[in-house]
């Protein structure tokens, strides 16, 4: 088969890209070799600066939307490393100014090496007056700029730090998996509390400013700007009259100002019929505010080395022995287990005796009900209880009840605590079950560790009549189109936990503890109050004081409770800031008992 | 493979192909070294040639008559591909040209390209001769579908890529030149139309190319910024690694369609020449091969093959010097993105399989 080629029109095909090339290179030669000087003159004063607009992280108000964390505006020296030509004369300088030794500068400046374009923040939030003196030697600083940033502000200090958290320059580890969603090197991010929680809420997208400068720095015109958007708000479930109650009931506590002088503690307020936290509140706490300007290396030793552990919020992140608050564990299991009646009768004698072991009582109470033996917290009653039902079911009914098991609230680092039994004491605490453990742990003592929000929600399951709930402190958020958008529907994690008996015993049982008994510090007039105390035995010192109560006894809307450590006696030290709690739930003025709030 | 066909085997092609793949990993590393990974452009691009040298051998050893035959399936395949991206395509800057596919993605409008010559060349090679509307005709309808699919992503730079290739086919298979005129008149005459349908940017790119101070802040400014890279190379470039506009990120989109920046800063006038030798000894292979096809089949893909390279070479570089207006289309072989890379080495096996099987010369 002849084929011929179309040869000349490929010709003519190889002309048209042979003539095309030749003016490319024509014109390569014109910019490159005529032009090139200018150009490459052109390329050496182009001073283009990128800056970085941070957008402000959204607001976090309380439930009643009263601003509890808000950005305000602060002033922020940086340093450009490919303008900074002459480190050696300008950062001692700086240093100088600022207040900082060279090596410190230095040593930011060398940990952002691998963004030479990107400005490395020196220090945040300038007072004006040093504002006002970089900006007089500006010739002197060159590759030293000041952006306007806005800064994180906690307004109420140390109150319900633990809350909201604090947030921090972004580590590399959190940078890894984090850089398609836009953070990069010194970038704020959420360390802890809500702030860590609703980070991705919080957080804002930066906007962009290009801008043209001469060789001094000075902006010239503007070239690109994209403006930051602000993170979006939340509202917690904060209420923060209550929050201010508790947070006032400790630092009382703190400050020897109160029966007991203690130096920890913890409150947590509930609603137990949604599980939303009304407050909580830690102590020793500390100020959030320190981070958000970047803290220096020697406040953070001095946070992280203090032996009362300050950042650690004690209401969830630690375990804690429940002591006699656990005696509501044993009630339920005997009641359920038909055991008991509310008119049981007890012999107490001041001790328990079980083969070569006696368990020791306050006093002897002589012949008691099962009423009585709540109110006054009698050891003897709930040791005999415990060894009847036994450690397997007493450590069951504590799981049904919430202890022992992480609450899901919607805070980081939550702590599980310990529920031991007859089957799992070896694995989880390293020794044997011994026969008088089932009895120990009636009364909430050996290795039973549990955190105060547990202890709220198994409070909570009680008042509202066995509904376990996750308990959580975010109300709602607003979505991209800034519409509040509630956070959804309590979450029931078991419902139905007691029957109708058991919950009319505790109730009656848990009011006259208040009402007559161990609890009656935390008495209120305008509202009826039902709680049980706790004074755990600890091999750490004294024992830890707890007070668990609701109110209205009623109908409870409200459950509170108090942790001071190594506060003695529940009924001194921790009902008393129940008792505070609950009067700014249930100010005085307002008697009835009914009146919805909040 | 017989003996002949290796004897025939076009070295030289491969060659200026694989030098040209190997330079641009290095430009690749230079234009993308200061990004958080420093590594992962050269590292995707080894993958990427790694994938596009099977695909080339496949293209190269199964007969190109074989590979015609297939053509409908090949058209129906082109079309199925460039609706899908159209429903369900990742969205880039304002075009949908992505498909997903699993962890990865890729770009339809890249494998139209080389689809379309191939299934092109077959419709022409069916007609005796291409004198008149009952061969025209159709095998414009052929080609109107994928690009019109491809203006709605809409990629304005493949879109012309792809009237280009027709357009040289068209003349290469021997299209009356009367007949070729009227389709550019027409042309010329359906602008106001294609205007309206641009999107705002690529406007202004149009607007900026005929006058960058026009918007010396917005578009113009990359056009003023990778000419300000590009000149200030000067003979013997700012050396590797040096080029002050690359390390700045003064210009956009540096490791794809701007690449030719990094090219020009760091290795002058004198880089740039070199570089365009060596698209030049492709460009010289691909036209002697579509010369000494055995048969028209061969000549219209290799002339396929060969315009369109030429038309991304000529558009992307002219458009870093201001003489094209700014169109989203790689430089072939330099630039970042598999897909692209992928299908300009199937295309090159195509043209060693046209080589390998050519006529035997006569003298």
């Amino acid at each position: 088969m002849d084929y011929l080629p179309p040869t000349r029109r490929l010709r003519v095909v190889n002309a048209i890209i042979i003539a095309l090339i030749s003016v490319l290179v024509l014109r390569l030669w014109q910019i490159q070799v005529l032009q090139g000087r200018d150009f490459l003159r052109q390329s050496e004063e182009n001073r283009i600066r990128d800056y970085t607009i941070t957008a402000p992280r959204g607001i976090i108000y309380d439930r009643k939307g009263r601003p509890l964390v808000t950005s305000r505006p602060s002033f922020t020296v940086a340093v450009l490393p490919l303008e900074l030509t002459t480190p050696g004369m300008v950062l001692p300088r700086l240093a100088a100014l600022l207040g900082m030794t060279f090596q410190d500068i230095k040593a930011r400046i060398d940990a952002n090496r691998s963004r030479p374009f990107e400005p490395v923040r020196i220090k945040r939030d300038l007072p004006t007056h040093v504002v006002a003196r970089i900006e007089e030697n500006r010739l002197d600083l060159p590759g030293v700029i000041i952006l306007a940033e806005p800064v994180r502000h906690y307004l109420h200090g140390q109150m319900g730090a633990h809350i909201f958290g604090y947030v921090g320059e972004v580590s590399e580890a959190e940078l890894a998996d984090r850089r398609e969603r836009g953070y990069k090197l010194g970038d704020l991010i959420g360390k802890a509390g809500v702030e860590r929680t609703y980070e991705e809420v919080l957080r804002g997208v930066d906007g962009h400013l290009r801008m043209e400068v001469d060789a001094l720095g000075r902006p010239l015109r503007v070239l690109q700007r994209v403006p930051a958007v602000s993170g979006r708000s939340i509202a917690l479930t904060i209420d923060l009259d209550l929050q201010r109650a508790a947070f006032e009931g400790l630092r009382l506590v703190l400050e020897g100002e109160a029966l007991v002088t203690a130096q920890s503690g913890a409150v947590v307020a509930m609603d137990p019929r949604n599980g939303e936290i009304l407050a909580m509140e830690s102590v020793p706490s500390y100020d959030p505010n320190v981070f958000a300007i970047g803290i220096s290396a020697k406040q953070w030793e001095g946070l992280t080395k203090d032996r009362l552990k300050p950042m650690l919020n004690r209401s969830t992140a630690t375990v804690f022995e429940p002591g006699s608050v656990f005696k509501v564990v044993t009630a339920t299991a005997a009641l359920e287990e038909g055991i008991v009646n509310r008119s049981s009768t007890f012999y107490a004698p001041g001790y328990f005796r079980l083969g070569r072991w006696v368990f020791g009582d306050l006093r002897a109470w002589g012949t008691v009900n099962f009423i009585q033996g709540i109110q006054n917290s009698i050891n003897v009653v709930f040791y005999t209880l415990g060894h009847r039902v036994g450690g397997e079911a007493l450590a069951s009914y504590a799981r049904k009840m919430g202890l022992g098991e992480l609450t899901g609230v919607d805070l980081p680092g939550e702590a599980v605590g310990t529920i031991p039994s007859p089957s799992t004491k070896q694995a989880l605490v390293g020794e044997p079950w011994y026969p008088g453990d089932a009895v120990n742990m009636s009364i909430g003592q050996g290795a039973v560790t549990v955190t105060p929000i547990q202890i709220a929600r198994m409070m909570a399951s009680i008042a509202n009549g066995g509904t376990v709930l996750q308990p959580r402190l975010l109300l709602f958020a607003y979505d991209k189109d800034r519409k509040p958008q509630p956070a959804g529907v309590p979450v029931v994690q078991r419902r139905d936990i007691y029957n109708a008996k058991t919950l009319a015993v505790l109730h009656e049982g848990l009011r006259a503890a208040v009402e007559r008994g161990t609890g009656r510090a935390s008495n209120l007039k305008q509202v009826h109050v039902s709680g049980k105390t706790g004074s755990a035995e600890n091999p750490r010192g004294k024992p830890h004081a707890w007070f668990a109560g609701f109110a209205p006894s009623e109908a409870p809307r409200i459950v509170v409770v108090a942790f001071v450590e190594h506060g003695f006696r529940g009924g001194l030290a921790s009902a008393p800031i129940v008792r505070r709690v609950l009067e700014a739930a249930f100010p005085a003025r307002e008697a009835s008992a009914t009146e919805v709030k909040p | 493979m017989s003996r002949r066909m290796l004897r025939y085997f076009d070295w030289v092609l491969l060659l200026a192909t694989l030098a040209l793949i190997a330079g641009g990993a290095i430009i690749l590393f230079s234009a993308t070294r200061t990004f958080p990974d420093p590594w992962a452009f050269v590292k995707a691009r080894a993958l990427h040639a790694g994938v596009g040298i099977a695909v080339l051998i496949f293209m190269a050893v199964v007969d190109y008559q074989t590979l015609g035959r297939f053509w409908r399936t090949l058209l129906v395949a082109t079309i199925i591909l460039l609706a899908v991206v159209d429903v369900v395509g990742r969205t880039a800057q304002g075009a949908q040209r992505w498909l997903p596919l699993g962890p990865l993605s890729f770009q339809p409008s890249e494998v139209a390209k080389v689809f379309l010559i191939m299934t092109l060349a077959k419709h022409m090679d069916g007609f005796k001769e291409i004198n008149g509307l009952r061969q025209l005709v159709p095998v414009l309808a052929h080609a109107a579908l994928p690009i019109l699919l491809i203006v709605q992503q809409p990629d304005m730079g493949t879109s012309m890529v792809m009237v280009a290739i027709l357009a040289t086919m068209l003349f290469a298979a021997g299209a009356p030149l009367r007949a070729m005129g009227s389709l550019g008149a027409m042309g010329a005459l359906a602008m106001p139309v294609l205007w309206q349908m641009l999107h705002d940017y690529q406007r202004r790119r149009l607007i900026v190319f005929i006058d960058p101070g026009a918007d010396p802040l917005g578009a113009g400014y990359a056009l003023i910024q990778s000419k300000i890279a590009v000149g200030s190379g000067q003979l013997f470039g700012k050396g590797l690694l040096h080029g002050t506009q690359n390390l700045l990120h003064f210009i956009p989109e540096q490791h794809t369609d701007f690449i030719f920046t990094v090219i020009g800063e760091e290795f002058g006038f004198a880089g740039a020449i070199l570089m365009l030798a060596l698209f030049g000894l492709w460009l010289w292979r691909a036209s002697t091969i579509a010369g000494q096809a055995k048969d028209r089949l061969g000549t219209l893909m290799a002339t396929g093959v060969l315009a369109m390279i030429a038309f991304h070479l000529v558009v992307n570089v002219g458009m870093t010097i201001g003489m094209m207006p700014i169109t989203g289309i790689p430089l072939p072989f330099i630039s970042h993105g598999g897909s692209a890379l992928i299908m300009m080495l199937a295309a090159t096996g195509l043209l060693l399989n046209i080589g390998m099987r050519r006529k035997k010369i006569l003298f």
